[in-house]
């Protein structure tokens, strides 16, 4: 409930001015030779570790733009990186 | 009225300012600055309701809302707590859960029936046999339960929210909040203080006694609301009620709005980063047979009766209490001219000497190890019968009023919800916190400080700790080890009696003798006593049962301490409003740039998505005249609320390329594209339309339904890619008219000169030009199978624009027509509207929209183009194809289902059909059902086990071969 985020552009911001884009996953992989199972793995499953793990996040009341961020599951809050 | 003290220093009220209300329908005056219960009390009034099982005769008691003692309907709102609601002229006040009167309740004789319901009563008679409960809840719902209100019933007043960021923030404005935030903005930062009660200054404010040579307690909080006051880093929040603390340090609360405030109640959400709790104390009730009897009152509340409302709350006073400010209660109100017919302390030693030296002095006989064992008095306190701790001597003694309080209890509450823990401390009789979460500190009463420097000091430190200055906290540490440590508690919970009425949560009048009950059936702890006997399930949040519970359940069970726990808190810590949870009105819709002219035209509106639309032009609903008339003459629709979309930059086709399931590549100018977007499990999620107005450069529409998403989507999807592209969405920017029907071309023709022939301009095309010097982005589209324009303009010229072709289409016989007759005039044509033809499960495929697939285009890795190819030839899915009725006339509600042995599909759109005669309309079924031929069995709610029949036909049933949107 009490998340604040980062946003590269307009910095720390309300969570609620947020919406969640699922965890890192790297790009869209190839699809010559894609396996229905590689595909569901790459849309569909998710890691949903309990400790800090990289996600997505659009700042959808804001700039409008897409970030990635380290969140800490358990406690909800953002995990700021060094540099 | 009585007359009020109007010189003592601590006064709230303005007793020269009347203030009229009116109660059980007669006119009375309060003063300024009563709350609703002072106001009464001033009047005479003593019995403020009856409770909830016994309807036993309840009275002014607590004065921070810990009981339902004093709640009322006000204004026609139920259940206000008036003791802590502040009176306003003209209010109208009434009484609750009364046969009669309070005064004279009917159903006082249930005070006689406790033998009959023991605790969890209808859990264990009520249910044999089985048939009888539903005549038995009939009965006790009758007779139960507090306040009403009518289903329809709008709550009055304006709403608001709050969101404010700061450093610290500070709950409670007592001396330790105050110089807790007074330490914390000696760094400069940002410090936030709430209060709940309409003033700072907490439990010094109403105080007169000594706080140092010179100065009383109340100067003292003078003095320290005015630092506060001039402390620019300091945001204030009065009459604010904390209601929850989260995770990370969220804070919410409520504040009631004074005059001058533009809101009723509004609701504050805080983000803090370190939150000091100093929430101070309740009393904790001192357990006696009638221990409720109006007339019973806390030593805080006889107090501040006096000494801030300006009323002596009785004239000859018993007082029974445990500790050193029922002691200071009884001196002032003894100075004020309250006669003390008796002053007993259930202590025999730890008395403060110089109060001992104040009551001597005043010739007040002080006992100690006595306490009150039972109040008297049918309706109201006329005497006590007080008794040795240990029950040998008694003596009845004569009064109108009884002070009891056995101890304090700490307001955890703040520190509990965000998941500290409590632990019992045996020299304070309080539960403590342990644990508490980081960046959480607590200070003050609530840790067990009495004396007044120790609960100053002990902020000074979590004020210091909150603002991580480990210098300035250590040194106020040692400040603090320096000063009088916690008080220790008074321990007695219950004078020496059996208790059967002996109440220990008021509430849901629960008293000593259920609880006993229900440990002796197995309840035996604190959580499910709870349960099984109601009390503190009221709504008083435990403020009256919630210390004495855990312990006397202890004590009955001879526990030893440690093993005490108290129930759990949840928020809200205080009884809010739904209405000030659900804040402004958040009941907001987009209007369109004509929407004026919608309206003087009979519009009738409706709520779609974020937009409100004119969705008929007559009460006929079902639309024949605007729908004949764009079949046969010219209609005009206000298609404004149309996602409308540039894309631009160097990389702007390949993000349209990625999003878009058709080849964009082949975008041609002068031409529309119809395309569609997919998500990445190949459902169609939009369709619209893409005109290239340059090399990179694209208008798009969405969905009205899609606009809000769309640049998130599309940003999303290419968030790897690094492309160079800015997307500007114009949906509020353009209007969008659609001027539809065989006249459409001679209305266009009236109002430009550009050669709008189907030569000039065919279907299909795309056109700039200018419409009475308005320049327009014209469209030949077919969406409702006739000759159609799409006029997209700047919003500012819509006005302009649609009296300009309304004026030229008159001799044509131009109408409106609105979202239900286009509705139908596309159905028609067999042309889908996503979310009424498809649902979230449908792909492009099921949708008959495969044709836009560019199925090798794998290199551009087009969002659902993977899952599609998966999809296709898959026989389990449901496809979408048309029917007709076999009963011409009898249409299928929207939503209806398609049946045999098991559900089959189920009906998207059917209407019955002007155009065509009969009824029709489109249906998702299963694909072995999709022939041509098949009869479709149909049931709805509507056809009373009767199912009603369709057959598959071709799409689609109006023009099939599209040459009256082509001509
Ligand atoms: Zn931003």
């Amino acid at each position: 409930m009490a998340l604040t985020l980062t946003c590269p552009i307009c910095g720390e911001r309300n969570g609620y001015e947020f919406r969640y884009g699922g965890e890192e996953k790297g790009p869209r992989p190839e699809e010559d030779g894609l396996t229905p199972e590689k595909w569901v793995e790459y849309v569909h499953m998710n890691e949903c570790k309990a400790g800090v793990q990289e996600e997505w996040w659009f700042h959808r009341d804001g700039c409008g733009s897409w970030f990635k961020t380290f969140r800490d599951t358990t406690t909800n809050l953002e995990q700021k990186q060094e540099g | 009225m009585t007359t009020r003290f109007n010189n003592l220093p601590t006064l709230k009220v303005d007793a020269g300012e009347k203030v009229p209300f009116t109660y059980k329908g007669k006119k009375f005056y309060g003063a300024k600055g009563d709350t609703i219960a002072t106001a009464l009390y001033a009047n005479g009034i003593r019995i403020y309701a009856r409770s909830l099982k016994y309807h036993r005769p309840r009275g002014f008691y607590s004065m921070d809302g810990e009981c339902s003692n004093t709640m009322m309907e006000v204004d026609g709102v139920p259940n206000v707590r008036t003791e802590t609601t502040y009176l306003k002229p003209n209010m109208v006040i009434k009484e609750q859960n009364v046969k009669g009167s309070a005064d004279k309740d009917m159903m006082g004789f249930m005070d006689k029936m406790d033998w009959a319901m023991p605790a969890g009563f209808y859990y264990d008679v009520m249910h044999k046999p089985a048939k009888i409960w539903p005549i038995a809840q009939k009965q006790i719902r009758k007779a139960a339960g507090i306040g009403a209100l009518s289903p329809d019933y709008i709550m009055p007043g304006k709403y608001d929210e709050i969101y404010p960021n700061c450093e610290i923030c500070v709950i409670g404005g007592g001396p330790a909040g105050m110089t807790a935030a007074l330490a914390a903005a000696e760094s400069g930062k940002r410090v936030i203080l709430m209060e709940v009660r309409p003033w700072l200054g907490g439990n010094f404010e109403y105080r007169s006694a000594k706080y140092a040579d010179g100065m009383s307690y109340n100067e003292r909080a003078v003095q320290l609301a005015k630092e506060v006051e001039a402390c620019e880093n300091i945001r204030v929040f009065l009459s604010t009620a904390n209601v929850g603390v989260y995770n990370n340090n969220l804070v919410t609360g409520f504040q009631i709005g004074e005059e001058k405030d533009v809101f009723t109640e509004r609701y504050v959400e805080i983000r803090a980063n370190s939150v000091v709790v100093a929430t101070g104390c309740i009393e904790r009730p001192l357990l006696f047979d009638n221990n409720e009897r109006p007339g019973v009152m806390q030593a805080g509340t006889a107090l501040r009766m006096a000494t801030t409302y300006g009323l002596l709350p009785g004239k000859r006073a018993v007082f029974s209490i445990g500790h050193d400010l029922g002691l200071e209660a009884a001196v002032t109100l003894f100075d004020l001219g309250m006669k003390i017919e008796m002053l007993a302390d259930i202590r025999e030693d730890g008395q403060d000497p110089e109060l001992e030296k104040a009551i001597q002095a005043r010739g007040i006989t002080l006992l100690k190890g006595w306490v009150a064992a039972t109040a008297n008095g049918r309706k109201q306190v006329q005497s006590v019968t007080m008794t040795t701790v240990d029950g040998t001597v008694s003596r009845d003694i004569e009064c109108d009023l009884l002070v009891a309080s056995a101890g304090f209890t700490p307001l955890t509450g703040p520190l509990v919800v965000n998941q500290a823990k409590l632990k019992y401390d045996s020299h304070t009789n309080f539960f403590l916190p342990t644990d508490i979460p980081e960046r959480m500190y607590a200070a003050g009463r609530l840790l067990g400080y009495e004396d007044g420097a120790s609960i100053e000091a002990s902020g000074r430190v979590a004020g210091y700790e909150a603002i991580g200055d480990a210098a300035k906290a250590d040194a106020a540490k040692k400040a603090l080890s320096e000063l009088p440590g916690p008080a220790r508690g008074c321990k007695l919970i219950n004078a020496p009696v059996k208790g059967r009425k002996s109440f220990i949560c008021f509430d849901e009048d629960t008293t000593i003798k259920n609880v006993k009950q229900s440990i002796d059936k197995g309840f035996d702890v604190p959580e499910l006593i709870k349960r099984f006997s109601g009390a503190g399930l009221g709504p008083g949040q435990f403020g009256i049962p919630g210390h004495n519970l855990p312990l006397y359940t202890a004590k009955y069970q001879a526990q030893p301490e440690v093993k005490i726990r108290p129930t759990t808190v949840r928020p809200p810590l205080v009884p809010t409003n739904l209405a000030t949870y659900a804040g402004t009105n958040h009941n907001m819709f987009k209007i369109t740039p004509i929407d004026d002219l919608q309206k003087k035209d009979g519009g009738i509106f409706r709520n779609i998505g974020v937009w409100q639309r004119a969705r008929y032009f007559s009460n006929d609903l079902t639309c024949k005249a605007e729908i004949e008339n764009v079949r046969e003459n010219v209609g005009m629709l206000d298609g404004s609320t149309l996602g409308k979309f540039r894309i631009h930059g160097p990389d702007a086709e390949k993000a349209l390329q990625r999003v878009y399931i058709s080849d964009m590549s082949k975008c041609k100018d002068g031409r529309v594209k119809y395309t569609a977007m997919c998500n990445d499990d190949g459902c169609v999620i939009d369709d619209g339309v893409v005109i290239k107005n340059g090399e990179n450069d694209y208008y798009f529409t969405t969905s009205t339904g899609r606009a809000g998403q769309t640049v998130e989507w599309i940003r999303y999807h290419t968030r790897y890619d690094g492309w160079d592209f800015s997307i500007v969405n114009l949906t509020d920017s353009m209007g969008v008219i659609n001027l539809s029907g065989p006249n459409a071309r001679k209305v266009l023709e009236k109002v430009t000169d550009t050669d709008v022939s189907n030569e000039g301009f065919g279907f299909s095309e795309y056109k700039e030009f200018s419409i009475g010097g308005i320049p327009v982005r014209a469209m030949r589209l077919g969406f409702v199978g006739e000759l159609s324009y799409e006029f997209h303009v700047p919003s500012s010229y819509m006005k302009s624009l649609w009296l300009m072709l309304w004026e030229a289409g008159k001799e044509f016989n131009i109408m409106n027509f609105g979202v239900e007759a286009q509705n139908v005039l596309r159905m028609e044509k067999c042309h889908i509207i996503l979310g009424q033809e498809t649902e979230q499960r449908t792909n492009l495929l099921d949708a008959g929209l495969g044709f836009l697939w560019a199925r090798k285009l794998s290199e551009w890795k087009k969002v659902g183009a993977v899952a599609l190819r998966q999809a296709e030839g898959d026989e389990s899915r449901l496809t979408l194809v048309g029917f007709k009725m076999e009963n011409k006339h009898r249409a299928p509600r929207d939503g209806a289902l398609i049946v045999d042995d098991k559900v089959r599909g189920y009906i998207a759109t059917a209407r019955d059909s002007f155009a065509l005669g009969e009824a029709v309309g489109m249906a998702l079924v299963e694909k072995h059902m999709s022939k041509v031929g098949t009869r479709l069995s149909i049931f709805e709610d509507e056809c009373n086990g009767n199912l009603i029949y369709g057959k598959v036909v071709p799409m689609p049933f109006y023009d099939p071969e599209g040459k009256r949107m082509k001509m």
